[in-house]
C-alpha cells in the first residue's frame, strides 16, 4: 500500500517538471516564463468559464483514454481511438440532423448515445475480429483504421452530410433540441462530462467486479494460461475492442452534441493520441483516467490561455509541446520511481541481512 | 520516386526492430527530419547542410527515444506516441520562433534531379530509375548494402540476435543496451533523412501536415516486409505503385468514378488488407521488450 501513495506524488512531480521545462521554452520567444505562467494561472482561476473549459476539454479525453486503457488490460493496443471517435461523431451528427426536431430531446439524446457507441464499437469490433480470426497485428490495423475512417468522414462531409450552403466542408448546425444540456451556468460544461465520469466508473466496475472484466484481464496477463482456464481469447479480443471502440465513439457524441453542435474537418485531431498518454499515466485504471484527463484538460486550457494573453503572440502549438513534454516526464518518472524503490528495497534487505 | 522516404524509413525500422526496438516515434522522426532539413536549407542556403541538420534532428529524437526505452526501460508504444506529439509541437513552435508568421509560405530550393549518364537514356525505365535526386540513389545503394550487412556480416548477426535472444548476446560479452541504443540512433539518422525528402527533396516547403502518416506507413512496411530489407523493397514498390495507380485514376476519371477520399485512403486500406493476409509473420522474438539483466 505504501507504493500506491508514492505513485501520484511522482506523477505530480513529473507534471511539474514538465511544466517547468515547457515554460523555459518560452524564453525562446523572449518572454519571462514566470510572468506568463502566473498570468495564465490567474486568468484561469479568475474566470469561471475558463475553469469550465477544463472539464469540457477533459470530457472526450476521458472516453478516448478509457478506449485505450480498456484494451490495454487485455494486452491489446487500440491505437484507433481517434478513428472510432470519428465514427461515433458521424453517427451522432447524422442522427441529430435527421431526427432534429422530430423526437423529444431526452429520447433523441438516448438514441444518439447508443448510435455513437454502436458506430465506434463496430469499427473496434472489426479490428478485434481481424486480430482474433486472422491474427492480424492490431496495432497496425487500428492505426490505419483511423486514417480510413477520417477519409470516410471527409467524403461524407463533401457529399451527403454537407451543409445546405455547400460552402465549407462541414455540416449544418444541429437543432437546439439536440444539444446536450449545459450543467454549469456560465460555462460550456455539459452533461457529457457527467456521462464521461459515470462511464469511467462503470468501466471500472466492469473490469474489476464482473466475470467479463476478469476474463479480459486474465487474457491480458497471460493469454495462454487463460486459454487453459477455458477462456476463449479470440472472443475476448473482439469484446474488448468492441467496448473500447464504443467508448471512443461516445466521445463523438459528446463533442458533436455537447460542444461543436456540427461536424467539421480536423476537429479534436489529437484526442486519440492524448488518450493513449493519459491511459498510461493512469496505468490503465479507469478512475485514474478521469483525473489524468482533467489534468490534460488543464494543460490544454493553459496552452490556450497563454495563446490568448494579449500582445505576447504565443502560438497555439505550445499546447502540443507542453503535453508532449509532460508525457515524457511522466514516463521518465516511472523509471525514477522504480529506481528509487529498488534502492530503498535493497537498503532494507541489506539492513535486514546485515543484522 | 515517392517510395524513397518510405523505403529509407522502413529500412531504418527493420534494423531497429531486428534488435528488438519498435520505433513508434518514426512519424515524429520523419517530421522533425523534414523540418530540420527545411530550416537548414533555408538558413544556410546549402542543401548539404540542410540534409545534415535533418540527420541530426532525427538522431536527437531517436536518442531521446532510446534513452527512455532502452536505458529507462519504459514502454515503447507510449514513449513513441509521446515523442510524436512532442515532435509536432517542437516543429510548430520553433518554426514560429524562427520565422514568426510569414505572409507567404517560405520556400527553399529542392534537391536537383541528377541524370546518370547513359543509364538514364534507356527508354521508359531510364528516366524513371535514373533521373532522381540523390536520396533515391542513396536508397538504391543501400539495398544491397543493407541485405549484405544484415545477413552476411557478424554485425548483422549480432543485431539479429539482440532481437531474438538478447541473453545470448549478453553472455557473449556485448552490451545489449548499447547495441540497441546505437541502432536506434542510426535508424533515427536515416529516418530524419527520409523525412527531409518531403521538404528538401520534393516540396520545397514545410507544413505541419507534410508527413501525414507516412512515417507510420514506413513502420507498417517493415512489418509487412517480414522484417527483411528485400521485403521492404517489395513493400515500398507496392505502395509506390498503389500511389501511382491512384493518381492515374484520379487524373483520368476526376471525382466521378472513385471519390477523392477513397484514393487518399487507399494506402491505409492496403496496409490493413496486407496485415490481415500476412498472418505468418516472423516477428523478432523480443520485439518491444526491454532488456533487463537478471541481477
Amino acid at each position: 500500500m505504501k507504493k500506491r501513495l508514492g505513485v501520484p506524488l511522482y506523477n505530480i512531480g513529473a507534471v511539474l517538471v514538465g511544466l517547468v521545462i515547457s515554460a523555459s521554452l518560452l524564453l525562446f520567444l523572449k518572454l519571462n516564463p514566470v510572468e506568463v505562467i502566473a498570468l495564465s494561472v490567474k486568468k484561469i482561476a479568475s474566470d469561471g468559464y475558463t475553469l469550465g473549459e477544463i472539464l469540457v476539454k477533459a470530457t472526450p479525453l476521458i472516453f478516448t483514454s478509457l478506449a485505450f486503457a480498456f484494451t490495454y488490460k487485455a494486452n491489446l493496443f487500440n491505437i484507433g481511438a481517434q478513428g472510432q471517435f470519428y465514427a461515433g461523431a458521424i453517427a451522432a451528427i447524422a442522427l441529430s440532423l435527421s431526427l432534429g426536431d422530430r423526437v423529444p430531446q431526452g429520447v433523441l439524446l438516448l438514441i444518439v448515445l447508443v448510435a455513437s457507441f454502436a458506430s465506434g464499437a463496430a469499427v473496434g469490433g472489426l479490428i478485434g475480429f481481424a486480430k482474433s480470426r486472422f491474427r492480424a497485428n492490431e496495432f497496425l490495423v487500428s492505426m490505419m483504421s483511423t486514417y480510413v475512417v477520417s477519409a470516410l468522414m471527409d467524403f461524407l462531409l463533401r457529399t451527403t452530410l454537407q451543409e445546405t450552403k455547400a460552402e465549407y466542408l462541414q455540416t449544418d448546425a444541429i437543432a437546439k433540441s439536440t444539444y446536450l444540456p449545459a450543467i454549469l451556468p456560465g460555462t460550456r460544461v455539459h452533461l457529457g462530462f457527467v456521462l464521461a465520469v459515470v462511464t469511467a466508473i462503470l468501466i471500472w466496475v466492469l473490469l474489476y467486479k464482473t466475470p467479463l472484466g476478469f476474463r479480459i484481464r486474465a487474457v491480458g496477463y497471460n493469454h495462454n494460461a487463460a486459454e487453459l482456464g477455458g477462456i476463449r481469447s479470440g472472443k475476448i479480443y473482439v469484446a474488448a475492442f468492441f467496448i473500447a471502440g464504443g467508448l471512443a465513439g461516445m466521445a463523438g457524441f459528446t463533442e458533436v452534441n455537447g460542444v461543436q453542435h456540427m461536424l467539421l474537418q480536423n476537429f479534436n485531431t489529437s484526442i486519440g493520441s492524448f488518450g493513449i498518454g493519459i491511459a498510461i499515466l493512469a496505468n490503465g485504471n479507469p478512475i485514474g483516467c478521469i483525473f489524468a484527463s482533467i489534468l490534460f484538460g488543464f494543460l490544454n486550457v493553459m496552452g490556450t490561455t497563454m495563446g490568448r494573453l494579449p500582445g505576447l503572440n504565443i502560438p497555439a502549438s505550445i499546447i502540443d509541446l507542453i503535453e508532449g513534454i509532460v508525457m515524457i516526464c511522466v514516463i521518465m518518472s516511472y523509471f525514477v520511481r522504480k529506481a528509487a524503490e529498488n534502492r530503498s528495497e535493497k537498503q532494507r534487505l541489506k539492513k535486514a541481512g546485515g543484522k | 520516386m515517392m517510395s524513397t522516404p518510405l523505403f529509407l524509413g522502413a529500412l531504418a525500422e527493420v534494423y531497429a526492430e531486428r534488435t528488438g526496438m519498435m520505433i513508434c516515434a518514426i512519424e515524429g522522426i520523419f517530421l522533425i527530419g523534414a523540418w530540420g532539413g527545411f530550416v537548414g536549407v533555408y538558413l544556410t542556403g546549402s542543401l548539404v547542410i540542410g540534409l545534415l541538420v535533418a540527420i541530426l534532428c532525427g538522431m536527437a529524437m531517436a536518442a531521446l527515444y532510446g534513452v527512455v526505452t532502452v536505458y529507462m526501460k519504459q514502454q515503447q508504444v507510449v514513449t513513441g506516441t509521446a515523442l510524436n506529439i512532442l515532435a509536432a509541437g517542437v516543429c510548430a513552435f520553433f518554426q514560429r520562433v524562427l520565422f514568426g508568421v510569414p505572409t507567404t509560405p517560405l520556400q527553399i530550393q529542392t534537391l536537383p534531379k541528377i541524370a546518370i549518364p547513359l543509364l538514364s537514356k534507356i527508354p521508359v525505365l531510364g528516366p524513371i530509375f535514373f533521373q532522381q535526386n540523390i536520396l533515391t540513389y542513396l536508397a538504391y545503394v543501400l539495398i544491397p548494402v543493407a541485405v549484405f550487412v544484415l545477413y552476411k556480416t557478424s554485425l548483422g548477426l549480432t543485431l539479429r540476435s539482440t532481437g531474438e535472444n538478447p541473453e545470448a548476446v549478453d553472455v557473449a560479452g556485448l552490451s545489449v543496451n548499447r547495441i540497441r541504443f546505437l541502432t536506434v540512433l542510426v535508424a533515427g539518422a536515416i529516418g530524419g533523412l527520409a523525412g527531409s525528402f518531403y521538404t528538401v527533396g520534393y516540396l520545397g516547403m514545410f507544413t505541419s501536415g507534410i508527413i501525414g502518416g507516412r512515417g507510420w506507413i514506413a513502420f507498417a512496411i517493415c512489418f509487412l516486409g517480414n522484417w527483411s530489407p528485400k521485403g521492404v523493397v517489395f513493400g515500398t514498390l507496392a505502395f509506390g505503385l498503389a500511389d501511382a495507380v491512384a493518381i492515374y485514376i484520379q487524373a483520368v476519371s476526376g471525382h466521378t468514378i472513385f471519390p477523392n477520399e477513397l484514393i487518399i485512403a487507399l494506402p491505409y486500406i492496403l496496409t490493413i488488407v496486407l496485415t490481415i493476409a500476412r498472418s505468418n509473420l516472423s516477428v523478432p522474438a523480443k520485439l518491444g521488450v526491454p532488456y533487463a539483466k537478471e541481477n
